[in-house]
């Protein structure tokens, strides 16, 4: 399934309109990451046409070729690929067309700014287009434009909606306005899980606006002609709930077994073992979820934020009982949610109100609803435990993770390895290794959070390796260099060193931390440096990064990827916990659940993209966040002597481990 | 009740229940969305609007308190097709991620160049701290808002 691919077809990939323009069409969906812009670089660099004629679609069900779902940083590496191919093949057939109508051989022709040329004549590509739309099955084999005649592709290009979204104009999906629409407000249950037993809502229905009072299952909310008066109404609603207690499961997956760890453990020359904790975390994207449904008896549109249109489409379907052919789903831009979005819980609530009401519905969630409904990061307890040799090397590593980051996700082994046991193995090579992953139950809704367990299995790993170096009197950096056997990743490491000056020593009650990781192939390094006040509180001064993203379509928009990541974690890392008492989260806003503000961000976040250009691209949304909390961590213990191996690193904490 | 409105310099005449708050009006009826709803607590920015000249945030702010000051929201910076400079540095310097929080950043901007047209990068983050932003743009913007003080 994760996999599942049909023959590419050129209609499903690139449109070309009689006007010149091209509509380039992907299942992907662009949160911020720059997706977009990325794939308007790419095809309007291989169909040789001004990248301001180019459209992106994304996501439209009725239009874009089937794609499981946009997470795992995979997009610009699945899909890039995939557009060229087909850009190409427009190309090619638009040089055969023009070939015909202009009596000159292929050979004799050429293309620029989206027009074949040849002969001292010139046809543009809407002039090709005749009848027929380019159309056909994309063969494997396309000859692609020479990178030296790539215009786009590699050079630093701004966000192509920028334009629309300091202007106000840009649609997000609560902007969306349709003729009848009215607006929604749910009611809420007192905790996950509970079973609604009766609803009273005579005096909801008599109040100003309402238009009616939906139930379906365990779903009850309001529809109103204004905002407001739907949640005053929905307020008013009467509903008895019963409480039912629901935790995750539990499990254990050996990830990976050595048989000579616990030999190796025993026979070391210096031992250490260190327990690291997480709390629970919020996405809390900036907008809270919101939908807008039109279900009618005969077919629904539905506007939403979702990474994976197609499951959408096949939820929505089977809620409002109809063929999933009815169902349209319409991707609109949305405030950045870093993994929320794969949860389609306002688009669903939205269809069953609409489909309740008889009229299209907007349904806006509050502040306090997305902390409280949406799916979050969940605590995690990392045990790790190693043996170094007489020689300072590590002899054996014992790794045992406690979490469940999607409770949701089933126990596959396989799929558990590949989210909550992201990045639990070591990145490091020479010694052996176990690492257990133990599924734990959890009170909380876990889902698909910005890089899954990445970013709490690499605050362990790489606190833990800055530990060792430490007990055995080595530089954390040279030690790393030691344990690194894959070049490019040596290369990451080597180069943020040399970019923060790694051997100054920076002023007093300042230290330098370093993390580093390998997130599905992209090779990360960082350095912070943090200033620790003599009460404990912590401010981080700056960031240098080094990312290895193989080939880079456009440098600009990786570069913001990466500060992007390192801003969010270090906020993670700082401040963020979230609470939650029998099922219930009890942060309800801003004030009970700080992120770091415009105060709080680093003097500078240097970012160097050094692709491997023979490398084939990865992905750079959920990377830069993943080492950063491990970098402030050790840069903490550098600056004050306070190793902190739970988060977030309060000043409270911090006072309490500095020394004497 | 009746309201007449004074935003982005036109006279706008509105029909509200009692209450109803001004980022309500924005964005349900005139049809003014770029002003976003991010909290309704005034906590996040992404509600910001100038009220005479002030960066405040609409979710706070009653309709009819509104009606006696000159709104402007982001929808009203640009000279035409003309970019005001904060929001042609914010696209220069790519100061934006998903840009849900932009507009509040940009509000939050002209209202400080209007009282200090040099700020010093304190008194930028002083004046944006109320602007949430989780996808990290921060030090962008500060640049980008540092450019404009800078070329004017």
């Amino acid at each position: 399934m994760w996999d599942r691919r049909d023959p590419e077809r050129l209609e499903q990939r690139i449109r070309l309109e009689r006007d010149g323009t091209v509509t380039a069409l992907s299942g992907k969906i662009d949160f911020g990451q720059g997706l977009r812009t990325a794939f308007a670089q790419i095809v309007a660099d291989e169909l040789d046409v001004p990248i301001e004629r180019v459209q992106v679609v994304l996501g439209d069900t009725d239009q874009v070729p089937f794609d499981f779902g946009t997470f795992g940083s995979h997009s610009v590496a699945q899909e890039a690929p995939l557009l060229r191919k087909a850009a190409a093949f427009a190309r090619r057939q638009l040089i055969d067309r023009a070939s015909a109508k202009l009596g000159l051989s292929e050979d004799k022709l050429d293309t620029a700014a989206g027009a074949v040329v040849g002969g001292g004549k010139s046809v543009s590509y809407g002039e090709l287009l005749d009848s027929e739309p380019l159309a056909g099955v994309v063969p494997d084999r396309v000859a692609l434009m020479p990178e030296t005649r790539r215009t786009y592709s590699g050079k630093p290009t701004p966000h192509l909606e920028a334009r629309d979204i300091v202007t106000g104009r840009a649609t997000f999906v609560a902007d969306v306005r349709l003729p009848g629409m009215a607006r929604g407000a749910m009611v809420r249950p007192p905790a996950r899980g509970a079973k609604l037993r009766s609803v009273d809502d005579a005096a909801a229905r008599k109040m100003p606006g309402v238009i009616a009072v939906v139930r379906q299952g365990d779903v009850v909310g309001v529809v109103a002609e204004r905002d407001e008066q739907a949640r005053a109404a929905a307020a008013a609603v009467e509903a008895d709930w019963h409480a039912l207690p629901v935790e995750g499961p539990t499990a254990e997956v050996t990830m990976r077994s050595d048989p000579e760890v616990d030999a190796g453990l025993r026979g070391a020359a210096m031992r250490l073992t260190q327990t690291y904790v997480l709390p629970p975390i919020a996405n809390a994207p900036i907008g809270p979820s919101a939908a807008v449904a039109d279900v009618r008896s005969d077919g629904a549109t539905m506007y939403v934020g979702t990474h994976r249109p197609f499951g959408v489409r096949e939820q929505i379907a089977k809620t409002v009982g109809l063929p999933e052919k009815k169902v349209r789903v319409l991707p609109q831009i949305t405030s950045g949610t870093y993994g929320r979005n794969s949860h389609a819980d306002a688009a669903i609530e939205a269809a069953i109100l609409s489909k309740g009401a008889g009229r299209p519905v907007l349904l806006q969630w509050t502040r306090e609803e997305e902390f409280a409904w949406s799916p979050s990061r969940p605590e995690a307890v990392l045990e790790v435990a190693a043996g170094l040799g007489a020689d300072g090397r590590i002899v054996a590593w014992r790794y045992d993770e406690h979490t469940n980051v999607h409770t949701a996700a089933g126990l596959d082994p396989e799929v558990l390895g590949v989210t909550s046991g992201r990045n639990a193995l070591p990145p490091y090579a020479g010694f052996p290794v176990r690492v257990i992953l133990h599924i734990e139950p959890t009170r909380l809704r876990t889902a698909n959070f910005r890089s899954l367990a990445a970013a709490e299995n690499v605050f362990a790993i790489e606190s833990f390796m800055d530990e060792l170096a430490v007990l055995s009197e080595q530089d954390p950096l040279a030690f790393r260099l030691r344990h690194i056997a894959d070049e490019r990743f040596r290369r990451v490491v080597e180069r943020v060193a040399e970019r923060s000056g790694w051997k100054e020593r920076p002023g007093s009650r300042r230290g330098r931390g370093i993390a580093c990781t390998v997130y599905h192939d992209t090779y990360v390094a960082q350095v912070a440096e943090v200033e620790v006040s003599l009460s404990g509180a912590v401010r981080l001064v700056k960031v240098w990064c080094v990312v290895d993203p193989g080939q880079t379509v456009n440098p600009e928009g990786v570069r913001n990827q990466i500060e992007g990541g390192i801003q969010q974690s270090a906020s993670w890392a700082l401040k963020e916990e979230l609470v939650h008492r029998d099922g219930r989260v009890m942060n309800t806003g801003w004030d009970t659940y700080p992120i770091a503000t415009f105060r709080d961000a680093p003097e500078s976040i240097e970012v160097l993209v050094e692709g491997d250009e023979s490398a084939p691209p990865t992905g750079v949304g959920e990377p830069g966040a993943v080492p950063t909390a491990a970098a402030i961590a050790n840069a903490v213990f550098a600056a004050s002597g306070a190793r902190l191996r739970s988060v977030p690193l309060t000043r409270e904490r911090v006072r309490k481990a500095m020394p004497g | 009740m009746k309201l007449a409105l004074t935003v982005n310099g036109e006279r706008r005449d509105v029909d509200v229940p009692p209450n109803t708050s001004l980022l309500s009006v924005l964005r349900d009826d005139l049809g003014l969305t770029g002003t976003r709803y991010g909290c309704g607590r005034g906590q996040c920015g992404a509600c910001y609007v100038l009220a005479d000249d002030r960066a405040v945030a609409s979710c706070l702010l009653t309709a009819d308190q509104a009606a006696r000051m000159a709104i402007t929201t982001v929808e009203g910076l640009a000279d035409g097709a003309k970019l005001h400079p904060v929001q042609q540095a914010f696209v220069d310097g790519d100061a934006l991620q998903c840009g849900y929080c932009t507009s509040g950043m940009v509000i939050s901007a002209v209202a400080l160049l209007a009282h200090d047209p040099e700020p010093d990068e304190t008194s930028i983050r002083d004046a944006l701290a109320g602007n949430l932003c989780r996808c990290g743009v921060y030090g962008r913007a500060i640049r980008a808002i540092g450019r404009v003080a800078g070329s004017s």
